[in-house]
């Protein structure tokens, strides 16, 4: 079973080899070479899960070298394996059309072939050599399909920061891998995992192996995944064709919840790291979706709600729930993947049919024009918003897992799904409809079936990619804070999120919490947001005081 | 230890000021056999001084003072424009990481396997050198952008020999920089690294004024096919040497 792991990163390269081959030849139909291609890819993956879920042998590993090169067969690679298939194949299905006009067509095959053979490779490896092959590959696909234009200078200079950002990621993994040689000695994943597992305080450089080789793998999650202060790359690289944007925003920019997974024998040896995964996510989380509402060039505000989905998924890991991440990564994909794939159908449309939509659905979400004071009974309004999301998400997780609640992670992402369920209804109670309660009805039912339907699939998937209890236990074991710090923090977040209510309530009145005290300092915080923290300004200035040097350098030494 | 054969790999596994030599001497000789030659015996001279002077090198100064070169030279090619001039500051960054593998090893064939590794790159790029000065007078980045629309094979053949000069896979440099880096100490790994960074930024500096950009220069011919050929053969035979040699 095992052995077919290989033809899955393999035959997208064959692909793009015949694809370079014949293109003279066969001209635009190398694109439906690539397409077939992709189609066998899929049904490998396919065949590979199902047969995997219907033998029941658990992992299982094959290498082909003496010392690197080998593919692992295990829950995590066969879904993900899956996924990248699947949505590389939309995109090659997408592209035959789409990029028809465009030069380098067969490039752009071959290209996309490629890319889709690093992040097989990177999900199926089985060692850290061949691993760290297919990270870096992931970063040169990337660079060259964003320049797919070799013309336009904005493409291929975002495409340069992606790069260059990517790199700054490449170097901590490669970090992290060395840490786990020297400290356990072996370099394919089955045994290097059982050693973690059972000499988890081992040392290397003065150092604990497992917390420096998972904090040095986050980083180079952030720098893939886009997590603040290593995300000014994300919202600029809408300059490369749109099947690209969809595979980058789909798939590529998940590869850091997808490491964190795959190093999860490290994690749950390292809590202090898995905070940390929380505290970045959650400010990447808040800072994409700050900068994402400010964003008035449209693109740029997707490439900032990617970027806060991607923080998101980061702070799932860091609460212990990493099949969560790896669920969240997957339906986020297809939603991103849908939205960009279909913007030419929607740009031609509104051509078409300029008129938009006279309902109140639209008036209310694009035009921002409320209706009337809502014309329900304004307590039983209130309860109905706090009191209902929160009744339907306990008894949903309640259901599928009644000892959901010892765990503090758990506690927070049923906290953060309170937050967002009461936060809908919050923001469509003024929703203007000829019958509000059945709207409300509506809105609930919409809600409850969301969170149920989450509930049973995530929990199925979570014993699906880690059926040992005792491991997940542990993961939110390692991911908890003492009683008191916890409290606190739920505390704390619960008074913002409140201070935040009432703020927005009186904004929406035209009033504010604290006069016209602080609107300088309002003023301050709005033009630093639009200016996107100036954190790509402060790389700019830093790149550039280190090419001056090295121009003044070589100068004076006679460039010998 | 002897000392004085140490200073004198210094020469040849260029360690700076020292360095400056090998640079001159690339720079002395146009011919491209010439420098090819230069590129793959000099470090090799430089080991079997190492050799003799009795690697492995442990706790010597010599690996700091490799690294600090590497770093340096790799900081100065951010700067560099002339391709054969690059090439021959990468090799001295990349030569210079021997006297990291020799602090752990004393073994001559890893010494020697290792920089072979790492002559490869700026040996191709020294072909490529070549290649443009024959047809544009000088192989100099902006001199000519926007390779990849009109001359796609000599595009494509400067992007793969930029991607082996950064040391990226499955080129030969990617594998002798993780040998080196998963054998070392920790404060020579941080170093290295961040010379690998360096080289990253200086070839897409390159890439962006050669094969990226607005089509701008003289139209000269593209690289004849038995020609791209010859230099894929080449490539090839490279990669799967290394791969083999290492392990896979």
């Amino acid at each position: 079973m095992v052995k077919l792991q290989w033809l899955i990163p393999l035959l997208p390269v064959l692909s793009a080899l015949l694809v370079h081959l014949l293109a003279g030849r066969l001209g635009k139909r190398v694109a439906q070479l690539s397409v077939g291609m992709g189609v066998v890819t899929f049904l490998v993956a396919l065949w590979q899960i199902v047969v995997y879920i219907a033998s029941d042998q658990g992992p299982s590993w094959m290498g082909i070298g003496a010392s690197w090169g080998s593919v692992y067969l295990d829950p995590l690679s066969a879904i993900m394996a899956l996924v990248v298939a699947g949505f590389s194949l939309i995109v090659h299905i997408y592209s035959v059309r789409y990029m028809a006009e465009e030069p380098g067509y067969a490039r752009f095959f071959m290209l996309l072939d490629l890319m889709t053979a690093a992040i097989l490779l990177f999900v199926t490896a089985g060692d850290l050599i061949t691993l760290l092959i297919a990270w870096h590959l992931v970063s040169v696909m990337m660079y060259f399909l964003l320049g797919q234009n070799t013309e336009s200078r904005p493409g291929e200079r975002y495409a340069f920061w992606t790069f260059l950002t990517y790199r700054i990621g490449d170097l901590p993994m490669v970090l992290a891998a060395v840490v786990l040689f020297q400290a356990y000695g072996a370099l394919d994943f089955p045994t290097l995992f059982d050693r973690l597992m059972a000499d988890p305080e081992a040392e290397v450089f003065g150092m604990p192996a497992a917390i420096t080789a998972a904090g040095l793998i986050a980083i180079s999650a952030f720098a893939k995944s886009a997590q603040f202060p290593l995300h000014t790359w994300l919202p600029y690289t809408m300059d490369g064709p749109t099947p690209v944007s969809a595979l980058m925003h789909a798939g590529i920019v998940n590869a850091g919840g997808i490491i964190i997974n795959r190093f999860a024998p490290a994690f749950v040896n390292a809590d202090g790291v898995l905070h940390l995964l929380f505290v970045v996510g959650l400010l990447t989380a808040v800072i994409g979706s700050v900068l994402m509402l400010t964003q008035n060039d449209i693109k740029k505000s997707l490439g900032y709600s990617t970027m806060g989905q991607m923080g998101f998924m980061i702070m799932e890991c860091g609460v212990g729930a990493f099949s969560l991440a790896v669920f969240h990564l997957i339906a986020h994909g297809m939603f991103k993947a849908t939205m960009f794939l279909s913007s030419g159908d929607l740009i031609g449309d509104a051509r078409r049919h300029d008129d938009v939509p006279q309902n109140p659905l639209y008036t209310f979400l694009v035009d921002r024009k409320t209706g009337k004071a809502t014309r329900l009974p304004w307590m039983a309004i209130g309860l109905v918003t706090l009191i209902v999301p929160l009744a339907i998400l306990l008894l949903a997780h309640w259901a599928v897992s009644p000892d959901f609640f010892q765990k503090q992670g758990a506690i927070v992402l049923l906290f953060f799904g309170w937050i967002t369920g009461v936060q809908v209804l919050f923001a469509t109670h003024r929703l203007d409809a000829t019958n509000p309660v059945r709207m409300m009805l509506m809105i609930l039912l919409s809600f409850a079936l969301i969170v149920i339907g989450y509930s049973i699939i995530g929990h199925t998937f979570e014993t699906f990619l880690y059926p040992d209890a005792a491991f997940r236990e542990a993961l939110y074991h390692a991911a908890g804070l003492d009683a008191v710090t916890f409290d606190g923090l739920v505390i704390l977040l619960g008074l913002i999120v409140l201070v935040g209510w009432i703020g927005s309530y009186l904004a929406s009145r035209e009033e504010s919490l604290f006069g016209n005290r602080f609107t300088e300092l309002r003023l301050t915080l709005y033009s630093l947001i639009s200016r996107e923290l100036y954190i790509a300004d402060l790389y700019t200035r830093l790149s550039q005081s280190l090419l001056e040097g090295s121009k003044r350098i070589n100068v004076w030494m006679r460039w010998r | 230890m002897n000392t004085l054969l140490l200073l004198l790999a210094g020469f040849f596994l260029p360690l700076f000021p020292l360095s400056m030599v090998f640079n001159w001497v690339l720079a002395r000789f146009t011919h491209p056999v010439i420098r090819i030659l230069v590129i793959l015996v000099w470090p090799q001279i430089g080991v079997l001084l190492l050799l003799a002077a009795g690697a492995p090198l442990t706790g010597s100064a010599f690996l700091w003072w490799g690294l600090l070169t590497a770093a340096f030279y790799a900081w100065r090619l951010l700067t560099v424009r002339e391709l054969g001039q690059w090439s021959a500051m990468l090799a001295t960054s990349a030569f210079a990481l021997t006297w990291v593998m020799a602090a752990d090893s004393g073994r001559a064939i890893d010494l020697h396997a290792f920089v072979l590794g790492f002559a490869v790159a700026p040996a191709l790029l020294v072909a490529v050198t070549a290649l443009l000065e024959s047809r544009l007078g000088a192989a100099y980045a902006g001199l000519v952008t926007g390779m990849a629309r009109d001359m796609p094979r000599l595009a494509g053949l400067i992007a793969v020999s930029l991607l082996a000069a950064m040391a990226l896979p499955i080129s030969p440099g990617f594998f002798a920089m993780v040998g080196l880096l998963l054998h070392s100490e920790l404060a020579p790994v941080v170093m290295a690294l961040l010379t690998w960074l360096l080289w990253s930024w200086a070839g897409t500096r390159l890439l962006r004024n050669t094969v990226f950009g607005p089509r701008s220069g003289k139209n000269v011919a593209d690289l004849q096919p038995l020609h791209a050929w010859g230099f894929a053969v080449v490539i090839v035979a490279a990669v799967l040497m290394n791969l083999i040699w290492t392990g896979a």
